[in-house]
């Protein structure tokens, strides 16, 4: 696998879109360029934050936050850690 | 799929060094405002106050994520919080070396959601739904954008930008793969698209969207 496939399978592997015969190929150009791929493969996952970014924030209640910082600080309680 | 933050085992060096190259900028924060990094610090000391701000700074993002995922308003606020206490459980899993915590938040939570996704049963119905949303709004993706929302340095409008220019037909392979956790061979069977049309539509798309992040960086 040249180095510019690897890129093209780096990029569908870090939304999970590769297939298990796919996967295997990966692996094993993943080890075979070692620090530059793992380098790719790590830059290839600033797309997650950019999906994320380009939705409009949608808004939820604050019972939801509400009860978020109840159930943690009930936890802290039940562990003892500072609150 | 293994984001290296979300892997137990420490990431090699490399990972280091590619960390302070991450593409995408982040929520612009007020002056003097804790980074991303500082509140997970805290939520890993167990500050509940850290996990507060973390909460006020991405929730908006983060339930905009589950709901593009599973498409039901009240399921996605149980999520929400699901995902929140996972944050809150799991933050010892996350270094700053690895990755951007919007990044593992996002990995994180688009997991969950498929999760929920798929156990809830409710893949048949939202496929329905979304094999119909193409006709309907075929922009879907970056939906709702008002200019109110359009002015300079918005980060949500420049990723929005970049995902828009992408043709219609790679959107769609992409809107599949990413926020509905399918399968090229899922995606295939369910556009009736070869999988081979699948796989370059993919690799175009996501191709540009990374080469357009990349030349966004410089600007951002």
């Amino acid at each position: 696998m040249s180095f510019e496939e690897f890129q093209n399978s780096a990029r569908l592997y870090v939304i999970g879109a590769l297939e298990p015969e796919e996967l295997q190929m990966f692996e094993a150009a993943r080890k075979q360029y070692g620090t530059q791929a793992e380098d790719f493969i790590n830059q290839c996952y600033g797309m997650h934050e950019a999906f994320a970014l380009s939705l409009k924030p949608a808004k939820s209640s604050n019972a939801i936050k509400d009860k978020l910082m109840s159930m943690v600080r009930e936890r802290q309680n039940q562990s003892g850690a500072p609150s | 799929m293994a984001d290296p933050n979300l892997e137990t085992d420490p990431s090699s060096s490399s990972a280091t060094q590619t960390s302070a190259k991450t593409i995408v900028a982040q929520v612009a924060l007020e002056p003097g405002a804790p980074s991303d990094v500082d509140l997970m610090l805290g939520i890993q000391s167990e500050d509940a106050d850290a996990l507060s701000q973390l909460y006020d700074r991405y929730n908006g993002i983060v339930k905009a994520l589950i709901l593009r995922i599973i498409h039901n308003d009240t399921e996605a606020d149980d999520l929400l919080q699901e995902v929140f206490m996972e944050i809150w459980n799991q933050a010892k899993n996350f270094s700053a070396e690895k990755g951007k915590p919007l990044g593992w938040m996002v990995t994180l939570t688009r997991r969950r959601a498929i999760d929920a996704l798929r156990k809830k049963q409710a893949y048949a119905r939202a496929a329905e739904r979304l094999q119909a949303e193409p006709e309907q709004q075929p922009l879907a993706w970056v939906q709702n954008m008002t200019e109110r929302d359009i002015h300079a340095g918005d980060t949500r409008v420049l990723m929005a930008k970049v995902i828009s220019s992408l043709p219609e037909a790679q959107q769609q392979v992409i809107e599949f793969a990413f926020f509905q956790g399918m399968s090229q061979r899922e995606i295939a069977s369910h556009t009736n698209i070869p999988l081979g049309t699948v796989k370059t539509r993919l690799e175009l798309g996501l191709k540009k969207i990374y080469d357009g992040l990349k030349e966004l960086k410089d600007e951002l």
